[in-house]
Protein backbone atom coordinates (compact mmCIF):
# COMPACT_ATOMS: atom_id res chain seq x y z
CA UNK A 1 0.00 0.00 0.00
CA UNK A 2 1.13 3.44 -0.54
CA UNK A 3 0.64 6.13 2.33
CA UNK A 4 1.40 9.40 2.15
CA UNK A 5 1.16 11.49 5.14
CA UNK A 6 1.43 14.99 5.82
CA UNK A 7 3.17 16.33 2.84
CA UNK A 8 4.21 19.53 2.36
CA UNK A 9 5.31 21.15 -0.63
CA UNK A 10 6.30 24.93 -1.21
CA UNK A 11 7.61 27.16 -4.07
CA UNK A 12 9.64 30.42 -2.34
CA UNK A 13 6.41 31.50 -0.30
CA UNK A 14 3.75 29.67 -2.60
CA UNK A 15 2.65 26.51 -1.32
CA UNK A 16 1.55 23.90 -3.40
CA UNK A 17 0.70 21.43 -1.24
CA UNK A 18 -0.70 21.91 2.32
CA UNK A 19 -0.79 18.80 4.19
CA UNK A 20 -1.84 16.08 1.48
CA UNK A 21 -2.94 12.62 2.91
CA UNK A 22 -3.55 9.44 0.88
CA UNK A 23 -3.37 5.86 1.03
CA UNK A 24 -3.68 3.81 -1.94
CA UNK A 25 -4.16 -0.10 -1.65
CA UNK A 26 -2.93 -2.00 -4.26
CA UNK A 27 -4.40 -2.89 -7.43
CA UNK A 28 -6.44 0.09 -6.83
CA UNK A 29 -6.89 3.46 -9.20
CA UNK A 30 -7.37 6.59 -7.62
CA UNK A 31 -8.71 9.50 -9.66
CA UNK A 32 -7.89 12.72 -8.33
CA UNK A 33 -9.59 15.31 -10.19
CA UNK A 34 -8.65 19.06 -9.65
CA UNK A 35 -8.39 21.99 -11.95
CA UNK A 36 -5.30 23.65 -13.66
CA UNK A 37 -2.20 24.88 -10.88
CA UNK A 38 -4.34 22.78 -7.94
CA UNK A 39 -0.70 21.01 -6.95
CA UNK A 40 -1.26 17.84 -8.75
CA UNK A 41 1.80 17.77 -11.13
CA UNK A 42 3.77 18.74 -8.18
CA UNK A 43 1.82 15.58 -5.96
CA UNK A 44 2.68 13.09 -8.44
CA UNK A 45 6.24 14.39 -8.66
CA UNK A 46 6.79 14.30 -4.87
CA UNK A 47 5.82 10.75 -5.07
CA UNK A 48 8.39 9.81 -7.87
CA UNK A 49 10.88 11.39 -6.27
CA UNK A 50 11.30 14.14 -8.75
CA UNK A 51 10.98 16.54 -6.04
CA UNK A 52 11.52 16.66 -2.19
CA UNK A 53 8.71 17.49 0.10
CA UNK A 54 9.13 19.91 2.62
CA UNK A 55 7.67 17.57 5.14
CA UNK A 56 5.78 14.76 5.59
CA UNK A 57 6.81 10.90 4.99
CA UNK A 58 5.96 9.28 1.73
CA UNK A 59 5.97 5.06 2.80
CA UNK A 60 5.49 2.00 0.23
CA UNK A 61 4.77 -0.92 2.68
CA UNK A 62 5.04 0.57 5.62
CA UNK A 63 8.60 1.72 4.89
CA UNK A 64 9.28 5.21 4.10
CA UNK A 65 11.07 6.35 0.68
CA UNK A 66 11.22 9.58 1.31
CA UNK A 67 15.21 8.79 1.02
CA UNK A 68 14.99 6.89 -2.03
CA UNK A 69 16.67 8.08 -5.39
CA UNK A 70 13.70 8.30 -7.91
CA UNK A 71 15.11 5.05 -10.22
CA UNK A 72 14.45 2.90 -6.88
CA UNK A 73 11.41 4.29 -6.11
CA UNK A 74 9.48 1.76 -8.93
CA UNK A 75 7.08 4.77 -9.46
CA UNK A 76 6.53 5.37 -13.08
CA UNK A 77 5.86 8.83 -13.91
CA UNK A 78 3.66 9.55 -17.09
CA UNK A 79 3.99 13.49 -18.17
CA UNK A 80 1.16 15.03 -19.58
CA UNK A 81 2.69 14.59 -23.21
CA UNK A 82 3.97 11.30 -24.48
CA UNK A 83 8.02 11.59 -23.44
CA UNK A 84 9.26 8.89 -25.83
CA UNK A 85 13.09 8.66 -26.38
CA UNK A 86 12.87 10.01 -29.70
CA UNK A 87 16.01 8.26 -31.39
CA UNK A 88 14.65 4.88 -29.96
CA UNK A 89 12.39 2.60 -32.08
CA UNK A 90 8.85 2.25 -30.48
CA UNK A 91 10.18 -1.64 -29.50
CA UNK A 92 13.12 -0.11 -28.19
CA UNK A 93 11.25 2.48 -26.01
CA UNK A 94 8.87 -0.03 -24.47
CA UNK A 95 11.87 -2.45 -23.78
CA UNK A 96 13.64 0.29 -22.37
CA UNK A 97 12.60 -0.07 -18.58
CA UNK A 98 13.64 -4.47 -19.14
CA UNK A 99 16.89 -3.27 -20.67
CA UNK A 100 17.53 -0.73 -17.42
CA UNK A 101 16.81 -4.19 -15.09
CA UNK A 102 19.34 -6.36 -17.48
CA UNK A 103 16.67 -8.66 -18.63
CA UNK A 104 18.04 -11.57 -20.44
CA UNK A 105 17.59 -10.28 -24.07
CA UNK A 106 15.00 -13.46 -25.18
CA UNK A 107 12.68 -12.82 -22.10
CA UNK A 108 12.80 -8.42 -23.50
CA UNK A 109 12.08 -9.81 -27.36
CA UNK A 110 8.78 -12.22 -25.70
CA UNK A 111 7.67 -9.53 -23.44
CA UNK A 112 7.88 -6.29 -25.99
CA UNK A 113 6.51 -8.42 -28.63
CA UNK A 114 3.42 -9.97 -26.37
CA UNK A 115 3.03 -5.66 -25.11
CA UNK A 116 3.14 -4.47 -28.92
CA UNK A 117 0.12 -7.19 -29.47
CA UNK A 118 -1.50 -6.04 -26.12
CA UNK A 119 -0.95 -2.30 -27.35
CA UNK A 120 -2.20 -3.12 -31.34
CA UNK A 121 1.35 -1.24 -32.27
CA UNK A 122 2.93 -4.75 -34.20
CA UNK A 123 3.09 -3.27 -37.34
CA UNK A 124 4.85 0.20 -36.05
CA UNK A 125 7.20 -1.60 -33.73
CA UNK A 126 10.04 -0.46 -35.92
CA UNK A 127 9.44 3.41 -36.72
CA UNK A 128 10.22 6.40 -34.63
CA UNK A 129 8.06 8.41 -32.13
CA UNK A 130 7.75 11.08 -34.56
CA UNK A 131 6.46 8.45 -37.10
CA UNK A 132 3.42 8.02 -34.87
CA UNK A 133 0.17 9.69 -33.62
CA UNK A 134 -0.65 11.57 -30.45
CA UNK A 135 -2.90 8.55 -29.15
CA UNK A 136 0.12 5.79 -30.31
CA UNK A 137 2.56 7.69 -28.90
CA UNK A 138 0.38 7.42 -25.55
CA UNK A 139 -0.07 3.83 -26.16
CA UNK A 140 3.82 3.16 -26.51
CA UNK A 141 4.55 5.37 -22.99
CA UNK A 142 1.76 2.90 -21.14
CA UNK A 143 3.47 0.03 -22.44
CA UNK A 144 7.33 1.05 -21.58
CA UNK A 145 5.76 1.93 -18.16
CA UNK A 146 3.80 -0.85 -17.37
CA UNK A 147 6.04 -3.90 -19.14
CA UNK A 148 8.17 -4.36 -16.04
CA UNK A 149 5.40 -4.27 -13.93
CA UNK A 150 6.16 -0.95 -11.37
CA UNK A 151 4.88 -0.51 -7.50
CA UNK A 152 3.01 2.53 -8.26
CA UNK A 153 1.84 4.18 -11.66
CA UNK A 154 1.82 8.09 -11.47
CA UNK A 155 -0.52 9.52 -14.34
CA UNK A 156 -0.27 13.41 -15.15
CA UNK A 157 -3.17 14.30 -17.53
CA UNK A 158 -2.57 11.76 -19.84
CA UNK A 159 -4.89 12.12 -22.30
CA UNK A 160 -5.41 15.76 -22.02
CA UNK A 161 -3.92 16.46 -25.54
CA UNK A 162 -6.07 14.51 -26.57
CA UNK A 163 -9.19 14.63 -29.25
CA UNK A 164 -12.30 12.83 -28.35
CA UNK A 165 -12.28 9.72 -30.09
CA UNK A 166 -8.74 8.73 -29.07
CA UNK A 167 -9.42 9.85 -25.88
CA UNK A 168 -12.49 7.46 -25.13
CA UNK A 169 -10.20 4.72 -26.74
CA UNK A 170 -7.26 5.50 -24.32
CA UNK A 171 -9.50 5.63 -21.39
CA UNK A 172 -10.87 1.59 -21.90
CA UNK A 173 -7.34 0.50 -23.46
CA UNK A 174 -5.78 1.73 -19.77
CA UNK A 175 -8.92 0.45 -18.20
CA UNK A 176 -8.34 -3.21 -19.49
CA UNK A 177 -4.33 -2.90 -18.80
CA UNK A 178 -4.86 -1.77 -15.27
CA UNK A 179 -7.45 -4.94 -14.34
CA UNK A 180 -5.02 -7.12 -16.53
CA UNK A 181 -1.62 -6.44 -14.91
CA UNK A 182 -3.35 -4.98 -11.28
CA UNK A 183 -2.07 -1.68 -11.32
CA UNK A 184 -1.75 0.48 -8.70
CA UNK A 185 -1.89 4.28 -9.90
CA UNK A 186 -2.54 7.62 -9.25
CA UNK A 187 -4.59 9.14 -12.33
CA UNK A 188 -4.57 12.91 -12.46
CA UNK A 189 -7.28 14.55 -14.40
CA UNK A 190 -9.29 17.80 -14.98
CA UNK A 191 -12.27 15.81 -16.41
CA UNK A 192 -14.85 14.85 -13.97
CA UNK A 193 -16.20 12.23 -16.89
CA UNK A 194 -12.82 10.89 -16.83
CA UNK A 195 -12.50 10.61 -13.28
CA UNK A 196 -15.71 8.63 -12.93
CA UNK A 197 -14.52 6.17 -15.46
CA UNK A 198 -11.10 5.50 -14.33
CA UNK A 199 -10.89 5.84 -10.90
CA UNK A 200 -11.52 3.16 -8.08
CA UNK A 201 -11.19 5.21 -5.38
CA UNK A 202 -11.80 9.22 -5.20
CA UNK A 203 -10.21 12.44 -4.32
CA UNK A 204 -10.65 16.15 -5.17
CA UNK A 205 -7.89 18.59 -5.20
CA UNK A 206 -7.64 22.44 -4.82
CA UNK A 207 -5.24 25.11 -3.76
CA UNK A 208 -2.91 22.20 -2.41
CA UNK A 209 -5.41 20.47 0.01
CA UNK A 210 -6.49 17.02 -0.70
CA UNK A 211 -9.97 15.83 -0.12
CA UNK A 212 -10.12 11.88 -0.14
CA UNK A 213 -14.15 10.20 -0.43
CA UNK A 214 -15.12 6.86 1.03
CA UNK A 215 -17.13 5.93 -2.02
CA UNK A 216 -17.85 7.13 -5.65
CA UNK A 217 -21.46 8.60 -4.23
CA UNK A 218 -19.41 10.55 -1.78
CA UNK A 219 -17.48 12.02 -4.30
CA UNK A 220 -20.32 12.96 -6.84
CA UNK A 221 -22.36 14.49 -4.21
CA UNK A 222 -19.87 16.78 -3.37
CA UNK A 223 -20.68 20.34 -5.20
CA UNK A 224 -16.90 21.27 -5.46
CA UNK A 225 -16.05 18.11 -7.37
CA UNK A 226 -18.59 19.58 -10.64
CA UNK A 227 -20.05 15.94 -11.05
CA UNK A 228 -23.59 17.46 -9.73
CA UNK A 229 -23.09 20.79 -12.26
CA UNK A 230 -22.09 18.41 -14.99
CA UNK A 231 -25.16 15.99 -14.78
CA UNK A 232 -27.37 19.28 -14.68
CA UNK A 233 -26.09 20.73 -17.53
CA UNK A 234 -26.78 17.21 -19.64
CA UNK A 235 -30.06 16.54 -17.91
CA UNK A 236 -30.79 20.19 -19.01
CA UNK A 237 -29.78 19.27 -22.58
CA UNK A 238 -32.06 16.70 -22.74
CA UNK A 239 -34.96 18.33 -21.41
CA UNK A 240 -34.62 20.99 -23.97
CA UNK A 241 -34.08 18.96 -27.10
CA UNK A 242 -37.52 19.06 -29.49
CA UNK A 243 -39.10 15.46 -30.03
CA UNK A 244 -41.37 14.61 -33.12
CA UNK A 245 -43.79 13.25 -30.16
CA UNK A 246 -45.59 16.26 -30.36
CA UNK B 1 22.88 26.03 -65.05
CA UNK B 2 22.81 28.92 -62.80
CA UNK B 3 23.65 26.85 -59.81
CA UNK B 4 26.43 24.69 -61.70
CA UNK B 5 27.95 28.23 -61.87
CA UNK B 6 27.20 29.00 -58.15
CA UNK B 7 28.56 25.35 -57.25
CA UNK B 8 31.66 26.09 -59.49
CA UNK B 9 32.28 29.34 -58.21
CA UNK B 10 32.32 28.40 -54.59
CA UNK B 11 33.90 25.07 -55.70
CA UNK B 12 37.09 26.98 -56.79
CA UNK B 13 36.66 29.93 -54.04
CA UNK B 14 37.86 26.84 -51.55
CA UNK B 15 39.93 25.18 -53.54
CA UNK B 16 42.16 27.86 -55.15
CA UNK B 17 43.88 28.91 -52.10
CA UNK B 18 45.01 25.35 -51.40
CA UNK B 19 46.05 24.95 -54.90
CA UNK B 20 47.96 28.37 -54.70
CA UNK B 21 49.33 27.35 -50.93
CA UNK B 22 50.17 24.11 -52.32
CA UNK B 23 52.66 25.49 -55.70
CA UNK B 24 54.34 28.13 -53.15
CA UNK B 25 55.18 25.38 -50.46
CA UNK B 26 57.10 23.31 -53.42
CA UNK B 27 58.13 26.44 -54.61
CA UNK B 28 61.72 28.23 -54.82
CA UNK B 29 63.42 31.31 -55.80
CA UNK B 30 60.18 33.53 -57.45
CA UNK B 31 61.00 36.72 -58.43
CA UNK B 32 59.19 39.61 -60.21
CA UNK B 33 57.18 39.67 -62.48
CA UNK B 34 57.12 35.64 -63.00
CA UNK B 35 53.90 34.03 -62.33
CA UNK B 36 55.58 30.86 -61.10
CA UNK B 37 58.29 30.15 -58.73
CA UNK B 38 61.65 29.54 -60.33
CA UNK B 39 62.26 26.26 -59.44
CA UNK B 40 60.47 23.19 -57.56
CA UNK B 41 61.60 21.24 -54.76
CA UNK B 42 60.15 19.10 -52.07
CA UNK B 43 62.67 20.28 -49.31
CA UNK B 44 60.54 22.36 -47.41
CA UNK B 45 57.96 19.20 -46.95
CA UNK B 46 61.04 16.79 -46.18
CA UNK B 47 61.96 19.33 -43.49
CA UNK B 48 58.76 18.92 -41.88
CA UNK B 49 59.08 15.19 -41.87
CA UNK B 50 62.47 15.11 -40.86
CA UNK B 51 61.58 15.58 -37.30
CA UNK B 52 62.98 18.63 -35.42
CA UNK B 53 61.95 20.72 -36.91
CA UNK B 54 60.45 24.68 -36.07
CA UNK B 55 57.04 23.42 -38.59
CA UNK B 56 56.08 19.75 -37.08
CA UNK B 57 56.77 20.93 -34.18
CA UNK B 58 54.13 23.95 -34.41
CA UNK B 59 52.04 21.16 -35.74
CA UNK B 60 52.15 18.81 -33.01
CA UNK B 61 51.82 21.82 -30.45
CA UNK B 62 48.36 22.98 -32.67
CA UNK B 63 47.40 19.47 -32.69
CA UNK B 64 47.52 19.12 -28.81
CA UNK B 65 46.32 22.54 -27.78
CA UNK B 66 43.15 22.31 -30.72
CA UNK B 67 42.14 18.81 -29.30
CA UNK B 68 42.57 19.59 -25.77
CA UNK B 69 40.74 22.43 -25.64
CA UNK B 70 37.87 21.01 -27.81
CA UNK B 71 37.88 18.13 -25.55
CA UNK B 72 38.15 19.43 -22.02
CA UNK B 73 35.53 22.70 -23.34
CA UNK B 74 33.14 20.82 -24.60
CA UNK B 75 32.65 17.95 -21.63
CA UNK B 76 32.78 20.61 -19.27
CA UNK B 77 30.17 22.97 -21.41
CA UNK B 78 27.84 20.11 -21.67
CA UNK B 79 28.34 18.89 -18.30
CA UNK B 80 27.97 22.62 -16.49
CA UNK B 81 25.40 24.18 -18.80
CA UNK B 82 23.23 21.23 -17.39
CA UNK B 83 23.71 22.66 -14.14
CA UNK B 84 23.26 26.10 -15.21
CA UNK B 85 19.78 25.24 -17.37
CA UNK B 86 18.52 23.69 -13.42
CA UNK B 87 20.14 26.83 -11.71
CA UNK B 88 17.72 28.70 -9.72
CA UNK B 89 19.82 31.69 -10.57
CA UNK B 90 20.15 30.68 -14.27
CA UNK B 91 20.49 33.87 -16.04
CA UNK B 92 23.14 35.27 -13.75
CA UNK B 93 25.17 32.33 -14.29
CA UNK B 94 24.47 32.76 -17.99
CA UNK B 95 25.75 36.77 -17.60
CA UNK B 96 28.96 35.13 -16.19
CA UNK B 97 29.36 32.92 -19.59
CA UNK B 98 29.12 36.11 -21.86
CA UNK B 99 31.67 38.19 -19.36
CA UNK B 100 35.20 36.59 -21.60
CA UNK B 101 33.14 38.13 -24.75
CA UNK B 102 31.91 41.29 -23.27
CA UNK B 103 35.54 41.96 -22.47
CA UNK B 104 36.80 41.08 -25.67
CA UNK B 105 40.09 38.32 -25.81
CA UNK B 106 42.65 40.97 -25.61
CA UNK B 107 41.27 42.91 -22.84
CA UNK B 108 40.66 39.26 -20.69
CA UNK B 109 44.48 38.56 -21.62
CA UNK B 110 45.76 41.54 -20.29
CA UNK B 111 43.58 40.47 -16.49
CA UNK B 112 45.01 37.14 -16.45
CA UNK B 113 48.19 37.85 -17.63
CA UNK B 114 49.45 38.39 -14.02
CA UNK B 115 47.80 34.96 -12.93
CA UNK B 116 49.84 33.06 -15.29
CA UNK B 117 53.09 34.93 -14.54
CA UNK B 118 52.56 33.64 -10.75
CA UNK B 119 52.10 30.49 -11.21
CA UNK B 120 54.60 29.70 -13.34
CA UNK B 121 52.33 29.19 -16.76
CA UNK B 122 53.40 31.66 -18.77
CA UNK B 123 55.37 30.96 -21.77
CA UNK B 124 53.94 27.18 -21.02
CA UNK B 125 52.16 25.17 -23.33
CA UNK B 126 49.70 24.13 -20.30
CA UNK B 127 49.46 28.00 -19.88
CA UNK B 128 48.26 28.54 -23.24
CA UNK B 129 45.73 25.63 -23.10
CA UNK B 130 44.07 27.33 -19.76
CA UNK B 131 44.03 30.54 -21.85
CA UNK B 132 42.04 29.21 -24.46
CA UNK B 133 39.75 27.85 -22.63
CA UNK B 134 39.00 31.05 -20.99
CA UNK B 135 37.63 31.37 -24.65
CA UNK B 136 36.32 28.50 -25.38
CA UNK B 137 34.67 27.14 -22.13
CA UNK B 138 32.49 29.53 -22.18
CA UNK B 139 31.54 29.75 -25.47
CA UNK B 140 30.51 26.05 -25.01
CA UNK B 141 28.40 26.59 -22.34
CA UNK B 142 26.41 29.31 -24.20
CA UNK B 143 26.13 26.53 -26.46
CA UNK B 144 24.73 23.93 -25.22
CA UNK B 145 21.84 25.40 -22.99
CA UNK B 146 20.12 25.04 -26.00
CA UNK B 147 20.34 21.34 -25.78
CA UNK B 148 19.04 21.24 -22.52
CA UNK B 149 14.94 22.11 -22.90
CA UNK B 150 12.71 21.46 -20.58
CA UNK B 151 11.44 18.93 -22.48
CA UNK B 152 15.31 17.11 -22.86
CA UNK B 153 15.37 17.75 -18.83
CA UNK B 154 11.92 15.99 -18.95
CA UNK B 155 13.52 12.66 -20.67
CA UNK B 156 15.73 12.30 -18.12
CA UNK B 157 13.30 12.59 -15.42
CA UNK B 158 11.61 10.00 -17.39
CA UNK B 159 14.27 7.86 -17.94
CA UNK B 160 15.33 7.84 -14.15
CA UNK B 161 11.74 6.73 -12.85
CA UNK B 162 11.58 4.10 -15.39
CA UNK B 163 14.37 2.76 -13.19
CA UNK B 164 17.80 3.87 -14.76
CA UNK B 165 20.92 5.76 -13.27
CA UNK B 166 22.49 8.89 -13.84
CA UNK B 167 25.40 7.04 -16.21
CA UNK B 168 22.62 4.67 -18.35
CA UNK B 169 20.63 7.91 -18.94
CA UNK B 170 23.66 9.87 -20.01
CA UNK B 171 25.06 7.12 -22.06
CA UNK B 172 21.74 5.80 -23.34
CA UNK B 173 19.33 9.05 -23.82
CA UNK B 174 21.41 12.19 -23.57
CA UNK B 175 24.28 11.75 -25.23
CA UNK B 176 22.65 9.95 -28.13
CA UNK B 177 20.11 12.74 -28.31
CA UNK B 178 23.04 15.64 -28.18
CA UNK B 179 25.47 14.22 -30.29
CA UNK B 180 25.16 16.17 -33.41
CA UNK B 181 25.31 19.36 -31.24
CA UNK B 182 28.43 17.87 -29.28
CA UNK B 183 30.31 16.92 -32.99
CA UNK B 184 29.53 20.79 -33.85
CA UNK B 185 30.56 21.92 -30.68
CA UNK B 186 33.90 19.99 -30.54
CA UNK B 187 34.60 21.12 -34.34
CA UNK B 188 34.04 24.87 -33.35
CA UNK B 189 36.37 25.33 -29.77
CA UNK B 190 38.85 23.17 -31.82
CA UNK B 191 38.76 25.85 -34.32
CA UNK B 192 38.73 28.75 -31.89
CA UNK B 193 42.09 26.93 -30.89
CA UNK B 194 43.77 26.29 -34.41
CA UNK B 195 43.35 29.57 -35.13
CA UNK B 196 43.89 31.90 -31.96
CA UNK B 197 46.72 34.13 -32.11
CA UNK B 198 46.33 37.12 -29.64
CA UNK B 199 45.99 34.62 -26.20
CA UNK B 200 48.61 32.38 -27.57
CA UNK B 201 51.21 35.36 -28.12
CA UNK B 202 50.21 36.67 -25.04
CA UNK B 203 50.04 33.64 -22.66
CA UNK B 204 53.11 32.06 -24.66
CA UNK B 205 55.31 34.74 -24.56
CA UNK B 206 56.28 34.32 -28.26
CA UNK B 207 57.44 30.73 -26.71
CA UNK B 208 54.82 28.37 -27.32
CA UNK B 209 54.88 29.06 -31.23
CA UNK B 210 51.54 27.15 -32.79
CA UNK B 211 51.36 27.10 -36.49
CA UNK B 212 49.10 30.05 -36.35
CA UNK B 213 51.93 32.45 -34.62
CA UNK B 214 54.52 30.56 -36.63
CA UNK B 215 52.31 32.03 -39.91
CA UNK B 216 52.85 35.74 -38.74
CA UNK B 217 56.58 35.02 -38.28
CA UNK B 218 57.56 33.64 -41.80
CA UNK B 219 55.27 36.13 -43.17
CA UNK B 220 57.33 39.17 -41.03
CA UNK B 221 60.73 37.17 -42.38
CA UNK B 222 59.19 37.40 -45.95
CA UNK B 223 59.65 33.44 -45.66
CA UNK B 224 56.87 32.94 -48.33
CA UNK B 225 57.54 29.56 -48.82
CA UNK B 226 57.74 28.60 -45.09
CA UNK B 227 54.73 30.78 -44.52
CA UNK B 228 53.05 28.93 -47.52
CA UNK B 229 53.20 25.65 -46.38
CA UNK B 230 52.60 26.61 -42.76
CA UNK B 231 49.24 28.20 -44.05
CA UNK B 232 47.85 24.89 -45.94
CA UNK B 233 48.29 22.60 -42.69
CA UNK B 234 46.45 25.30 -41.08
CA UNK B 235 43.67 25.14 -43.54
CA UNK B 236 43.95 21.39 -43.53
CA UNK B 237 42.63 20.04 -40.44
CA UNK B 238 39.63 22.89 -40.35
CA UNK B 239 39.51 21.54 -44.22
CA UNK B 240 39.10 17.40 -42.84
CA UNK B 241 36.97 18.42 -40.02
CA UNK B 242 34.23 20.41 -42.17
CA UNK B 243 34.27 17.36 -44.40
CA UNK B 244 33.91 15.11 -41.56
CA UNK B 245 31.63 17.09 -39.97
CA UNK B 246 29.09 17.64 -43.16
CA UNK B 247 28.85 13.75 -43.56
CA UNK B 248 28.19 12.88 -40.38
CA UNK B 249 26.33 15.46 -38.92
CA UNK B 250 24.41 16.92 -41.47
CA UNK B 251 23.45 13.27 -42.85
CA UNK B 252 19.84 12.96 -44.73
CA UNK B 253 19.40 17.02 -44.02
Amino acid sequence: MLTIQHINKAFQSHTVLDRVSVELPEGQVLAVLGRSGCGKTTLLKTIAGLLAPDAGSIKWAGESINEVPPREREMVYLFQEPLLFPHLSVFENIAYGLHVRKTPEAEVQNKVQSMLRELELQEHAQKKPGQLSGGQRQRVAFGRAIIFLPRVLLLDEPFASLDAQTRSAMQKLFLRLARKYGITALFVTHDVKEALLIGDCFAYMAAGQLTLYRSKAAFMDDPATGVQEELAFWNNIEHNIPTNDK
Amino acid sequence: MLRKSLTAILASAILLPFLFFAVLSVGQAWFYPSVMPQRFTLANWQQLWSGQSELQFGLVRSLILGLGVAILSTLLGFIISKEIALAKYKNRWLLLAYWPFVLSPVVLAILVQRFFLLTGMSGELIGVLLGQLILAFPFTVIFFQSFWSPEVLQLGQQSQTLGASAVYTLRYVLLPLAKPLLLICFFQTFLISWFEYGLTQFIGLGKVKTLTILVFKYVNEANIFHAALASLLIMLPPALLLWANKKFVFRGI
